[in-house]
């Protein structure tokens, strides 16, 4: 998949190349207005992700020329700015989805596949784990023939976080900023995501024990996917 | 009270007064006024006979009354036998051919041909006083009427004289909510007074957008130099985690990086969503069930509960809704309220909402049996970065409150804390009703 980065901010860009990179995207990063308008003139993108705030150009002018230019791109706007006027006025221009910074790069990766499953429609996502399927698209996991209706909705998006992000450490940060993110508190520094895992550790093991779900020592946890 | 209504008011008051006063005090004035007349009349009358005897000799008119048929006024001459010497003007009954009637009478001695004389000069009192009634009633009339059209000319004048006051006040303080003024319409009048408010009030109108337009480009700017970096810099941490060549310890020191800069973010973003929503950059447009908006905390919260075993229980209407509401910030605020209800409890402890009509408000409670906040300390909760000592081994900045606050303030809900250290507080949300819908 190619993605388009329009960021001004070096340091962010390069970031972000890396990651996307990591993850198989196939990244060109643009610095400037200028440049990535000529770049989504000429080439066809699966996404484009645009920082408003950008020096020489206004950041929705150019979400006008990549919907023009590439409709079928999966726009995805990041600002700083966060204003809730902006938010509408992004998302009415055809934006798919809009995350303000900070934002975790994890974040931003799960809100890519999000769009990418609802755009196209992808059938039946179904994952299996050590006997437990786990259906994104209904939001269900079951064991055999019984679905397990205790897990809840908080412990099903740890879950599916988790999976998108397999084989890899999730800290609790990380998963506390993706399931409370957008709640504002004044709580920096809770360990509710150690009692979640011990709540969907429990519930799972009436049925076998989810070895795949490791608790990775002072960092945090990994669901752990042989390929 | 409106500044024209109490005008009028004190105009038509002092009049009344004024008229009373008047009216009260007319009978005797026009008493007065009458017997002075009369009496110098008598006077007169007293001189000019005087003068006749002594040019014509007392003795055609010695020993005799004269009166009119009417008996309204006599005038008798008699020998006085009496030593003393009269000369006054006196009210007396005197009894006239079998009537009895009351007389304003001058009486005076006088000697001629050497013998002593009374004369007696009178006037009776009904025929004075006949003349006070029409009086009366005539200037009765004309003050009447006087008032009245004192009262319509200053009622005209009046209006006419504060119609800008109260343009001004219509157009320039009702209505306009604060901090979003519209634009400047000078305002017509004459009275230099007015023409001076209408022009402070521009001034200060325009000083305090200026402000709020500075603090929001600020807030704006500050968002997005303090955002990107913190961006940035979480980005870093993030790949760098990832990196297969990086120790477990170097890993460990990255997660606490990273749990400062979350920290950071927190307080970032917190100051950030209170000075938003005191710029009003929220709109307030959702509806939704309290009910349904406690069912959603609960979801978040619940695993929170379960750390401290805290009894959590709701009673609230279940057709009770929430209109005209951000339900973003609606539930931040509740979210934060009962977050802290959980974080002070104890063990064990006990957490319950409730919702009720309350002497004409509908109210929100959130009750818990934690440590209490102490009296002393009770007016500076809402405080931005206050902490108290109670809290201070919780992980938090102390801008839990001062978002309650400004999310209240911004709907208008008055937020009430009552307290007693080591039972518990009680969090009271009063709602006006225009964000209710049951």
């Amino acid at each position: 998949m190619n993605v388009l980065v329009i960021e001004d901010e070096k340091g962010l860009a390069d970031e972000l190349e890396i990651f996307l990179n990591n993850y198989n995207y196939i990244c060109e990063v643009c610095f400037n207005g200028a440049s990535a308008s000529e770049k989504i003139a000429v080439n066809l993108y699966d996404f484009i992700l645009i920082d408003l705030g950008l020096p020489d150009y206004d950041g929705l002018d150019l979400l006008r020329e990549a919907k023009k230019n590439n409709p079928e791109a999966i726009c995805i706007i990041l600002t700083a700015r966060a204003e809730v006027y902006d938010r509408i006025k992004g998302l009415d221009l055809g934006a798919d989805d809009y995350l303000p910074k900070p934002f975790s790069l994890l974040e931003l990766q799960s809100r890519m596949q999000a769009i990418t499953r609802r755009k196209f429609g992808l059938k039946q996502n179904l994952v299996d784990l050590g006997g437990f399927v786990i259906n994104l698209t209904d939001r269900v996991i079951s064991y055999g023939t019984s679905e397990i209706s205790t897990i809840t909705r908080k412990e099903f998006d740890l879950i599916a976080y988790m999976l998108l992000h397999k084989n890899r450490t999730l800290t609790r940060s990380q998963l506390s900023e993706h399931i409370w993110g957008s709640i504002v508190n004044d709580d920096y520094d809770s360990n509710y995501i150690d009692a979640h895992i011990k709540n969907i550790r429990k519930k799972l093991n009436a049925f076998a024990p989810p070895d795949w779900l490791e608790t990775v020592r002072g960092l945090g946890y990994k669901i752990k996917v042989n390929t | 009270m409106k500044l024209r209504t109490k005008l009028t008011l004190f105009n038509t008051l002092s009049k009344l007064v004024i008229a009373t006063i008047f009216v009260l005090l007319l009978p005797t004035l026009i008493k007065n006024i009458n017997q002075h007349y009369n009496d110098s009349r008598l006077l007169k009358q007293k001189v000019k006979l005087l003068q006749i005897i002594k040019t014509q000799g007392i003795k055609d008119y010695a020993e005799a009354s004269y009166y009119t048929p009417l008996k309204e006024d006599y005038v008798s001459i008699d020998l006085d036998t009496t030593a003393e010497n009269l000369d006054t003007i006196k009210n007396e009954k005197r009894i006239l051919q079998g009537d009895t009637i009351e007389y304003r009478i001058l009486s005076h001695t006088f000697k001629a041909d050497n013998k002593k004389y009374l004369l007696e000069i009178a006037t009776s009192l009904d025929a004075i006083n006949g003349t006070t009634r029409p009086f009366q009633n005539i200037a009765f009339a004309l003050l009447v009427g006087m008032i009245l059209l004192t009262i319509i000319a200053d009622q005209l004048y009046s209006n006419f004289v504060l119609t800008p006051l109260g343009q001004i006040i219509k157009t320039k303080l009702i209505g306009h909510k604060f901090p979003n003024f519209g634009s400047y319409e000078k305002v017509q009048t004459s009275t230099s007074d007015f023409e001076y408010l209408d022009i402070s009030i521009h001034k200060m109108i325009k000083t305090i957008e200026n402000t709020f337009q500075k603090e929001r480009e600020f807030i704006s700017n500050a968002s997005h130099e303090l955002m990107t970096p913190i961006s940035i810099l979480q980005s870093k941490i993030e790949n760098m985690f990832e990196q297969e060549d990086i120790a477990d310890e170097l890993k460990t020191r990255l997660l606490e990086m990273q749990r400062i800069l979350n920290r950071l973010k927190s307080i970032t973003k917190t100051l950030l969503l209170i000075s938003q929503i005191e710029n009003e950059q929220f709109l307030k447009e959702d509806s939704v069930p309290l009910r349904e908006l406690l069912q959603e905390i609960y979801d978040e919260i619940s695993i929170r509960l379960q750390g401290k075993n805290i009894h959590y229980s709701v009673d609230v209407p279940e057709n009770l809704v929430l209109i005209h509401v951000n339900k973003f910030l609606m539930f931040n605020m509740v979210f934060n309220l009962i977050n802290n209800a959980i974080k002070y409890n104890r063990e064990n402890g006990e957490i319950k909402v409730a919702a009720m009509r309350e002497s004409d408000c509908w109210t929100v409670k959130i009750i818990d049996t934690g440590i209490g906040i102490a009296a002393e300390d009770l007016p500076f909760i809402f405080n931005r970065f206050k902490k108290l000592r109670a809290s201070l081994k919780q992980d938090s900045f102390g801008l839990g409150l001062p978002i309650v606050q400004s999310i209240a303030a911004f709907h208008e809900i008055r937020v009430e804390v009552q307290s007693e250290k080591d039972h518990g507080s009680v969090f009271k949300l009063i709602l006006p009703d225009s964000l209710i819908k049951i």
